[in-house]
Parts: C-alpha cells; structure tokens; sequence
C-alpha cells in the first residue's frame, strides 16, 4: 500500500520544480503511477509511506508532440497508447506501435508513459530499446537548468539512472525513421499482460527496388542489465543486398548478448531467431522486393 | 517451419460427489402463492451455475417456468444441510435432492386436485405454470390451484434428502483400497492441436474437442461453460502457472509474477456432451466441474510431442523447457547421425 | 495529511468531496462513493476487475491515485444500466452464459464496452486482444467472446435484438434447455454483492500478522503496542481461542492462528480489529514476535527421510495420509508383458487464482448466534468445527454463504473464518476482513505438486498387463484436504483401463511449504496426466494409434474398478468415439507425425495468435502491408 500525506499536481514546470524544493527529501514523482502502485505491496516494497507524491502528468511541456522531417520530440508524460492512436506518430516512429501492442494492455497503455517506463529502467522495458533505435534524447530539467545525454548513457543499470535528484525527464528527442518498416519481437509466458523474456526493436529501410538495405536499426532488451543498441548487425547488413543468408549471418554474429543470471541458453536461442523473424518482418513492411527473401526462410523464422 | 502444429488426445474417469463416505443433501420446495415456486437449500452459486440448474430442475418437476423459481438463501441456520459447493456434486447431489422434494411439493398439490376434480391423481398434469386432467377440461394456473389447496387448509410442501449408496475404501496400512467410494462415474476424451513456436518454444493451444458424460444436460450452455473453464485452468497448469517457493517464501505472490491465461492464451473449445444417465438418482444427472480439467494437460503434452517430438514431463510446459528440450533432442540425433557414420 | 478536494462527473452526477490523498480512485468509488460494481481481484492493474472509463478511455483504476480523476468523467459499471434497462452487452453477456462466478465480469463488460466502443465491427480476434487486460479464471472465455460477437451483431443491425431473449421454453420443456442464468443480470450490471462488497453499521475492519518464518517457535507474542494505538478495538492470538482449537477436512492439525509454533512463510498469528484499516496495518506492524527458528524442511522426499524435521508431533514421519490400491500381482505381470516402460513425472503447485480474493463479515446477533458471512464453500462443516473451537453449541454458530467469486476448492477451508468469529466475539461488534491479493496467494491453499513414478508393462498387442505407480505430494504445512486429494487420486490413477494387476501408493507429505488443498480434479489430474503420457509413449512403441491403445483397455459395461467395484454403464467408448469424430481424427501411431498429418486446421481450430490485427482493422501502421 503506498500511503501519502500530500499528492500535489502541479500545472508547470515552475511549480513543480518549487514542490521538490519544498518536499526536498520528502517526495517522489510520479507519473502513470502503474508501476509505483503495484511497486508498494508485499512481495515487492510492501507497505511504503512516502510524504509527498508530485504527480508530473499535468506540465505542459511533458506532454507535447513535435514531428519533423529528422527528429521527433515526445513529451515525458506520453502515454503508450499514443503510439497507436496517432497515425503520423507510428509513421515516424514504425517500430513503436508494434511494441506498444505488446506493451501491458489497452489500459495500462493509457495511463502508462514513456518517461515513466525509462526512468524506472527496468532490464525487460519494452519501450526503452525502441527509443535506443531512434538514438533517443533524454531532456533533463530542473531549477537550475536543463540538460540532455542520450539514452544509452541515462540508463545506468537495473533500475539505475542519471536522474538527478532535483531532476525531472521533460522528454525525448528521437531520429524520425519514417520509410522505415518496424517490428517488435517479444517473448514471456504468454500474451498480453506479459513481462519480456527477450524483447527485439527492428527498422529496416530499403531502396527503391525492395532489395538492398539503405539503413538498419535494432535495440534489444530483456537479456542484459540495460538495453543494448546492435549497432555490429546494423553496420554489417547496411549497404548489403538483402537476402536470407544476409540475414541469417546478421544473426549468427558472435555478440555475447545475454547478460542474464536465468536463462541463458534460451535467451541466446530466442535472440538468433528473433534477429531473423524481426529483419524478415520489418523489410516486408519497408516494401521488400517479393523475391528478396524466400518462402522457406519466411516459414523458417515466420 | 517456424510454427509446428501438432495432435494429441487423453481420456479420463471422475467420480460424482464426495470420495469414499457418504455424501447426502436435504432440501425444502414449496409452491407459493401465484403459482411460484420456492426451493431451500443450504448451498449457493460458486459460479457453476447451480442456481440456474436447481431453478429449472424444480421449474421441470413442479410444472412452473424457470423464472418463478426462487432460490432461498444458503444458511446453516436457515436451511437444510446441503454440504459444500465442490467435487463436482452440486447437480447431482441438491439437484436431484430438489427434485425429489419438489415432487412432494407437487404431490401435495395434485392430490387436493385429484381430490378437487375427482380424477386420478395420475391423469394430472403440471407444465408451463398450468395444472390439468387429462382427457378433461379441468384446466387452471398453478397459482388458482396453490389458493384450492390453501382453501383446503394444505400448504403444498416437500422436503427431501438424498444419499449415496457409497463406502470408505480399504486404505488402512495393509489395504487393497477396495471399496465403493462413489455411485456415479463419469467418462471423457480430449483432443487437442497446438502449435509450437519453434524460434521462441512458445504453444499456443490452437483447440480441444472435448468429449463429456455429464449424465444428463440440464443446462447444455452451462455445461459447456464448465468444459471451457476447466480447459482454460488446465491449459493455464500445463503451460504457465507456477507457485514458486524459495525456502517457503513465495516469489509468485500477485498476479505480475503468478502466470494465468489471458483472453490471448485460450483455445477454441468444441465441447460434446454425451448424455448417460445415472440409473440410481432420479433425474439420470451426473457432474462436470471436475472431469473436464482432467484429459486436458495430457492431450496437450501429447500434442506438443505430436508436433516437435519433445515430451514435458515436468509441468509447466514453459516456452525455455520446450526450446532447450528441443535443442537437446537435436543434439543427440545430430550425435547419434556422426556416431552411425 | 491533506484531503484532495475532488471535484468530478461520476455516473453523470457531479461529485465533489475531500478524499485522503493516498486512495486510489478504486478505493473511493468503492468506499467512500459506495459503488462496489466494479471490484479489486489484485490491486496492481493485473486482472481488470476494476476497469472503469476516465474521460471515456478505460483505465485500471486500483493503479490510478485518486487525485488523478480531478475534473474528469467517471463511469463505472453502474453507469451502464442506470436506466434499470441492461446494455445490449450486458444482455448478450446474459444470453451467451458469459457470466460463472461474476466477479471478473463487471470489469470485463467494461471491457468489451471499450472494445466495441474503439471498433464496433472487431472481429473475434480484435475482441480477444482489447480484452487482453482482463483475467477470467472460471468461463475460459469462450463465452464471453460469444457474448461481445453477439452484442456487436445486434448493435450492427446484423442479427435481431430478440437473439439476446430467453429460449423458448413454451412446450414446458426446461430440461436441456439453455435457460439464461438466474444471477447473470446482478453479476453484468455490478449489483450483486460479495463479502468484500458489504459493510455493516459499526464495523470495524481487520487486519491479520502473518508469520516471515516456515518454522519457528513463538517464544512471546507481545501486543500491548498495537492495543495502544487510538482506533484499535481488539487483539487477538491463539490464546484467546475458547475452546478445541484446530480445523481442517480430515485431521484438524491447523489452528486458527499458529499456536506455539509457526509452521509455513504467511501463517496468520494474531489480527487486529480496528477503525479502520490503515489503522489495524499499523496495528499489526506494531505486535512484537519473538521466534526461536527451528529447522525447516521444504521438500517431500526429504521430510520422509529419518531425522528430517519434525512438521506435526502426532506425524513423526510426516506422512499426512498413505493410499495404498493393489489388484493382482504386478511383478508377476511385468514379468508376462511384452514390454515395460516406466517414467517420471511432476507437476507444480499453483493457485486458484479465484478473481475475489479471500473476503468475510461476522457479528454476534441478537440471540447470542456467533455469525460468518463469507464464501465458504462448506458452510455445514465450517459450522462444526467453528462450535468446537469457539466452545457454543452448533445453534449458536451460524455461517451464511456470500456469493463465491470463484472457488476451484480453495474456499473449501475455514482459514480466516476463525479469525472473524473471535475478533466479532471479542469486539462485539461486526467485523469485515478482505484478502489482498498477495495474501491470498501466500497463506491459503495450492494444488498439491507431485513427484510420479509410473511403470506400465503391456502386451505387443496393446493390452495392460500390469501398471505401479508411486505418487509423492507436497502436502505443505497443514493436512487440510491432502487425506482425500491423496485417496482420489489413488482410486483413479489407472485410468477408467481393465487392467488385471495394479500397485497404487499415493503420500501426503507434511513440509514447511504453503499448504497444499483442495483443487479441482483433486488429485486425479496429476495422476492420470502421467497415465494418459504413458500411454501415448507406448502407443509409438507398439505402433498403436492413441485411441486404438485406449479402446483396447477401456472400461466397458459392467467393469470392475481398481477398488473392485463393479460398475453398471460406462460411457468411455461413446467419449472416445465423439472426440475422435468430432475432431476429424486422422488415426496414426503417435510418431511425431504433425508436419504430415492432414486433419489440422479444421474450421473449429483458432487461428495462431499475432497481436496487431488491429493494424488491419484501423490502418494506423502501414500502407506497405
């Protein structure tokens, strides 16, 4: 049960950095709240008595939306669900809608944000390694000023972030990949509701012609204490004619992915296949040529 | 192929009502005023739909509709023993022990008709909320036949109880188990087809054609609704759930970490019911809650055997025991092929 | 601490009142709005029990603070048919049977709502994936599924709203007839109320201590801190127990709170009765335990070895219960079969995951009767046992039976009643105690694991001459229904098989482990999910088709059971028949043959789940596809 004196809601970024300086020591932030809450009973922190919860949702600037031609600029506060409700969101963003499908369900998608699944910085996260794909921007903020580092470099480890401690994430600066064909590949015991085993971003861009790969991009997550850029894969299939073989050696490159204490060896099985099925599915829907893949590698990983 | 699909079927056996002892049940009926009709037992819904079936059943046996039967409150202090709500024993036990009290009920009220129109008890007939003699125009509602009877100073009531014909097993130190420890037995088959997601060890159960005696169907749907759940739970065992202590503390305590079948998990269920009736009660119903979980973790297994040629022995058949079991089963073929070269 | 002043649309009426600040919206819905339609089944947004909209958009809300709803639009289930008239889905929820226990169905009608909201042409498919963030654990939600295919087809003109009517039973025939379910209307629309759900005028809320030990010895239970705190009226541990303490369904080795020794993680060792039930958790929090750990054992074999702990006194060898079935010589059949194979098999705990956790009121009334409402299972033998260890005569104990939200054989046991019946003596006055998820998972019972050995000797032709099987269950710390879990699946381990020598040994093991109890198929599932393996695993061998091994043991008419009962009608061969039929069968030796098999895909066969087909519906993604 997570009990509080005071839950405060502040309407800027003013107010909001005045509450921490007043509760310094005192408060937690919070967002969607659909981690914090179950995160306070038994079996995980229990009963917890925090004085004051600041609630970031209501800031202008970590709700707003800003789609260019390169960058896309998401707000903190962005709820999963957006993902798939705003169209031109999931045309600059391909992979994302494919992960948010998979991301809890319908509900918590709503409530859920995006700052709030980084800033917890969980191993099995599975929006993290899409923002990994689209070499993501954290914008940091706090009285005295403003910051920002990439992604890779906010999440520390398990839970560990840069996050200052006067700080609040205002949002994320992510590359546009629209052109791109995106796939997430996920894996847990079973279907919606479901924490990662091992979780895969993929973006894929061809030329014209279906056939040869103009750009790549694939973050995993699930096996490692943080998500992990591919970037060995991406530059090894960039420029190169796609073909199954392509493919399948992406996926056999000795990366030494899985960092997990538990289950190591279906970890490294399932990221083999998943490196395979997610560039097959991904180059599909970037418009690859009907006869750059053929149909016994589509049955063999589809 | 990525996705291996696959067949496998079980059959089982389940005994009807308490194991081993006697199981009995009591019940009161009562055609109330208007033609309703009141039934008293000391269980209640645990979600089987036994309040639906007890509801029809006297509705049947007393000649009114479903609809006008209430159900009176479960309460030890209020009702006549009717034992716990479990082993499958609900329909079988209250629902033939409200029969028999609702033919009382309904005998009491026939009789002062007989007596009324001066017919043979045997010629009347209830059904629909109407009371009559054959080959006659003696034809009125229940309700102007409860007021008849009222007139006449009868209040028409039943009261029954219902036992089994059941003994302990020979289970001592040096038994053989011998014994009678039910009156009803019911029998079932399963298929089941999966599909194994061989690049990630998943199983989707794809169907299960379940096949169940259930005795007789007061409630075809609500048949079905048990076959479906109890399908579910055992998919749900076979592939998923896990109560998981480390040194008696359990690390599977909320339903983040404690596994159970969502909407996405389930298979198609095509449910037949085959109908036996049981000779002994007096309506030939046997039971279902139990029996339909039974076959089906066994046809699954069998079928994910069916489709990769791996068997799980040790449940649950998780997505990690499926791949490496798989692998392994690869690797000693691939040694057995060098070893024969 | 500072209220929230909340100023909100709630059911189209405005609501503005002070809330305390740490409540979820669910919390002051239920308590302080009183609208208990929608329900909590595990507080963490995993179950869905208490969806409701917010500004139209469906959310979770036991993971929603109440501060949040500032503003908004609230609908809860109550919303949908305050008119008194039920939604088209809620009445399809009706006609389809899509209701059993209920207690998912208000959230899971919220749901569908949704779903049929965001896509009023989704296909079965869509349906299953919006309603993702809903657990049913009763109806496999086949169903309900039925019943939002149903709603949709109305709403879309595509089939008459006098489908969602009774089936006509004009003939008088109502026997084998799908008569809508009595209590289908209360469960769609919210109104019917289980235990948690009730409140009574004075009562006070409790709150129970659990043991963080699986074996220790209570040196001294202090709890003049917890008394001391403002809003706390009682206190209760095992020495306030009147009478013969101790229940369960075949020895009563568990007392209603540990008595001098705790013997599993989450054990209940004294509860609180309070205000409130913020307070009676500081309550609890404040009793001081003073434990002397004693060695544990976790695992069956190990606790039957000589010199493993010690779990009960009266069960040195912590043997709960030994069936034993024996027909025949089974050496002497192994020694004529063709063919012997024997395996090993286990099975794991798990939980009933009923979606209402473990919830309950009692008062003493006016005549003195010590009263429990809760969804028991077994109100009869409640009642015994209550009037033996509170010391009143059976008159004066009386329990009543709440709607169960599910029950699977896990309120078959008298785990918190107890508790309730002292703390409603004590107090004298009502007294409600509502299960977390977390603690209904810890404390109460699972289905008992299993450790199988099962040797099967048959003939080339198929026939079973001999079968021994030796099953070990981890019963836990306390016998509950292990006796009878143990003797049911001794009597059908074989499998409804003629089979002329059998060798059955089923045990019951105490260990420090949750208790283990009654579970639907008590016992039967773990034993023939062996036998049905081993069938199959012989069928291969012998080149037998799996329905053809089983027709050539099947039980027929007039069979002899292993406990040598003679039966009248078997209905086995008519299963077998319909299953194979109804399945389209494609018979074959069990060789691994799915990748040539020709009877899959069936038009009564699913297809393979791929989340997204949303995508197709709503094009968000993709012009490329």
């Amino acid at each position: 049960m997570l009990i509080c004196d005071e839950y405060l809601t502040p309407a800027s970024l003013d107010e909001a950095f005045a509450a921490m300086e007043r509760h310094r020591g005192r408060y937690r932030v919070v967002a969607g709240c659909t981690d914090t809450l179950p995160w306070a009973r038994e079996g995980r922190a229990g009963d917890v008595e925090i004085p004051v919860l600041i609630d970031v949702t209501k800031i202008p600037e970590l709700n707003e939306r800003q789609i260019g031609d390169k960058r896309v600029r998401l707000g903190a506060a962005t709820p999963i669900q957006r993902f798939l409700d705003d169209a031109a969101l999931g045309r600059a963003m391909p992979a994302m809608p494919r992960c948010a499908v998979w991301f809890a369900d319908d509900q918590i998608r709503a409530q859920a944000t995006l700052g709030g699944n980084v800033v917890n910085a969980s191993p099995a996260a599975d929006a993290t390694p899409c923002l990994e794909a689209h070499d993501a921007i954290v914008e940091l903020a706090s009285a005295k000023g403003s910051r920002s580092m990439p992604l890779r470099e906010f999440i520390t480890g398990p839970g560990k972030t840069q996050l200052a401690e006067d700080e609040l994430v205002t949002g994320f600066e992510c590359d546009a990949l629209a052109g791109f064909g995106g796939s997430f590949e996920k894996v847990g015991h079973r279907r919606s509701l479901v924490i990662s085993v091992v979780c895969l971003a993929v973006m894929v861009k061809l030329d014209r012609d279906g056939r040869t790969i103009e750009d790549t991009r694939l973050a995993i997550a699930g096996i490692r204490p943080v998500p992990r850029r591919l970037r060995e894969i991406e530059d090894h299939l960039r420029g190169k004619r796609l073909t199954g073989e392509l493919l399948e050696e992406a996926a056999d490159m000795p990366l030494d992915l899985v960092q997990s204490r538990s289950r190591q060896e279906y970890r490294r099985d399932v990221v083999r296949g998943f490196l395979v099925r997610g560039l097959i599915a991904a180059a599909k829907r970037a418009g690859a040529s009907p006869d750059a893949l053929t149909q016994e590698l589509e049955a063999a990983y589809g | 192929m990525a996705r291996k699909r696959g067949r496998g079927m079980a059959a089982c056996w389940y005994g009807i009502a308490r194991t081993a002892t006697v199981d009995r049940a009591a019940a009161w009926a009562e055609i109330d005023d208007g033609g309703s009709a009141k039934i008293v037992t000391g269980v209640t819904e645990i979600g089987e739909g036994i309040l639906t079936v007890l509801a029809q059943i006297a509705a049947h046996e007393i000649g009114v509709k479903p609809e006008h039967v209430v159900i009176g409150d479960n309460d030890t202090a209020r009702a006549p023993e009717a034992a716990h709500a479990g082993a499958s024993r609900q329909t079988y036990m209250i629902g033939n022990v409200v029969a028999l009290a609702s033919r009382e009920a309904r005998k009491r009220l026939v009789d002062v008709m007989a007596g009324m129109w001066d017919v043979a008890a045997e010629t009347i007939r209830t059904g629909n909320g109407e009371i009559w003699a054959e080959n006659t125009n003696h034809r009125i509602s229940m309700g102007e036949a409860v007021a008849c009877a009222k007139n006449r100073g009868v209040v028409p009531i039943g009261s029954a109880t219902f036992g089994t014909d059941t003994t302990a097993i020979a289970d001592g130190k040096d038994g053989d188990g011998s014994g009678r420890p039910w009156q009803a037995y019911v029998f079932g088959c399963q298929v089941a087809e999966v599909e194994v997601d061989t690049v990630t060890g998943e199983v989707q159960v794809l169907a299960v054609w379940a096949a169940h005696d259930v005795g007789r169907a007061v409630n075809p749907q609500g048949v079905e609704g048990q076959i479906e759940g109890g399908i579910v739970q055992a998919i749900g065992q076979g592939l998923m759930e896990d109560y998981q202590l480390k040194d008696g503390h359990a690390s599977t305590s909320g339903f983040a970490k404690y596994i159970l079948p969502t909407s996405l998990d389930v298979p198609r269920v095509n449910s037949i019911i085959i109908e036996d009736p049981d000779p002994i009660g007096p309506l030939g119903v046997k039971g279902i809650g139990e029996p339909a979980m039974v076959p089906t973790i066994p046809a699954v297994m069998n079928a994910i055997y069916d489709a990769v040629g791996v068997r799980v022995f040790n449940l649950p058949a998780t997505p990690e025991k499926i791949l490496l079991a798989m692998r392994e089963k690869a690797r000693r073929e691939t040694m057995a092929t060098q070893a024969a070269e | 601490m500072v209220d929230v002043r909340l100023n909100a649309t709630i059911n189209g009426r405005k609501v503005s009142r002070d809330a305390k600040p740490h409540l979820r919206l669910l919390d002051f819905l239920r308590d302080d709005l009183n609208l208990t339609g929608n329900k909590e089944g595990c507080g963490a947004g995993e179950c869905g029990t208490c969806s409701v909209f917010v500004d139209g958009v469906l959310m979770k809300s036991c993971l929603m603070p109440v501060a949040k709803a500032q503003g908004a639009q609230i609908d809860t289930i109550e919303s949908l048919a305050k008119s008194g008239e039920l939604s088209v889905l809620q009445k399809a929820f009706h006609k389809a049977g899509a209701s059993q226990c209920g207690y998912c169905i208000p959230g899971m009608v919220m749901a569908a709502t949704a779903a049929l909201r965001a896509n009023p042409f989704a296909d079965r498919e869509e349906i299953k994936e919006r309603l993702g963030g809903n657990i049913c654990r009763c109806t496999g939600y086949q169903k309900i599924f039925d019943a939002v295919e149903l709603a949709r087809d109305v709403q879309n003109g595509r089939v008459p709203a006098t489908a969602l009517l009774e089936t006509d039973t004009a003939d008088g025939e109502v026997i084998g007839k799908n008569v809508r379910r009595i209590d289908a209307p209360s469960k769609v629309s919210g109104r019917l109320k289980y235990a948690g759900d009730m409140t009574m005028p004075g009562m006070l809320h409790v709150q129970v201590l659990r043991s963080p030990h699986a074996h220790a010895r209570i040196v001294s239970i202090d709890t003049s801190a917890a008394l001391a705190i403002a809003g706390v009226e009682s206190v209760i541990t095992s020495a306030d127990v009147p009478g013969k303490d101790g229940f369960g369904v075949f020895v009563h080795d568990q007392p209603i709170m540990a008595r001098g020794k705790v013997r599993y993680v989450g054990e209940a060792i004294a509860a609180v009765a309070a205000e409130d039930a913020l307070t009676a958790k500081r309550a609890v929090a404040a009793i001081k335990v003073v434990y002397e750990q004693l060695a544990p054992v976790f695992d069956p074999d190990e606790a039957m070895l000589q010199g493993a702990p010690v779990v009960h006194d009266y069960a040195p060898d912590n043997i709960t219960k030994h069936i034993p079935i024996r027909v025949g010589d089974v050496e002497a059949g192994f020694a004529e079969s063709d063919l012997v194979i024997e395996e090993s098999y286990s099975t794991q705990a798990i939980e009933h995951a009923y979606l209402e956790p473990e919830a309950g009121l009692a008062y003493v009334d006016h005549d003195d009767v010590v009263t429990v409402v809760s969804p028991s299972q077994n109100i009869t033998h409640h009642r015994h046992m209550l009037a033996r260890i509170i010391d009143k005569p059976i008159s004066k104990v009386r329990f009543i039976m709440s709607p169960v939200g599910g029950g699977f054989g896990g309120k078959e046991d008298m785990i918190y009643q107890g508790m309730l019946a002292l703390l409603a003596m004590k107090a004298m006055r009502p007294v409600r105690l509502v299960y977390t998820r977390e603690e209904s998972i810890i404390s109460t019972a699972k289905r008992h694991p299993s450790r199988t050995t099962l040797r099967m000797g048959v003939m080339r032709d198929g026939r079973i001459k001999a079968l021994a099987m030796r099953m070990v269950c981890d019963g836990g710390a306390y016998g509950l229904s292990t006796e009878g879990v143990m003797r049911k699946a001794a009597i059908l381990a074989a499998g409804p098989y003629n089979i002329p020598n059998v060798r059955i040994d089923t045990y019951g093991i105490y260990t420090n482990n949750t208790p283990s109890g009654a579970f639907r198929s008590f016992g039967a599932l773990q034993t023939q999910f062996a036998t049905e393996s081993q069938l199959d695993i012989i069928a291969e061998r012998l080149g037998l088709d799996p329905f053809e091994i089983r027709r050539i043991n099947a039980m027929r008419d007039g069979a002899t059971t292993h406990t040598k009962q003679t039966l009248g009608s078997v209905s086995l061969m008519r299963a077998l028949d319909a299953a194979e039929q109804a399945s389209g069968w494609e018979a074959g030796a069990p060789t691994v043959r799915g990748g040539t098999r020709g009877d899959l895909g069936h038009d009564d066969v699913r297809p393979s789940v791929t989340l997204g087909t949303r995508f197709a519906a709503t094009g968000t993604q993709e012009a490329a596809e």
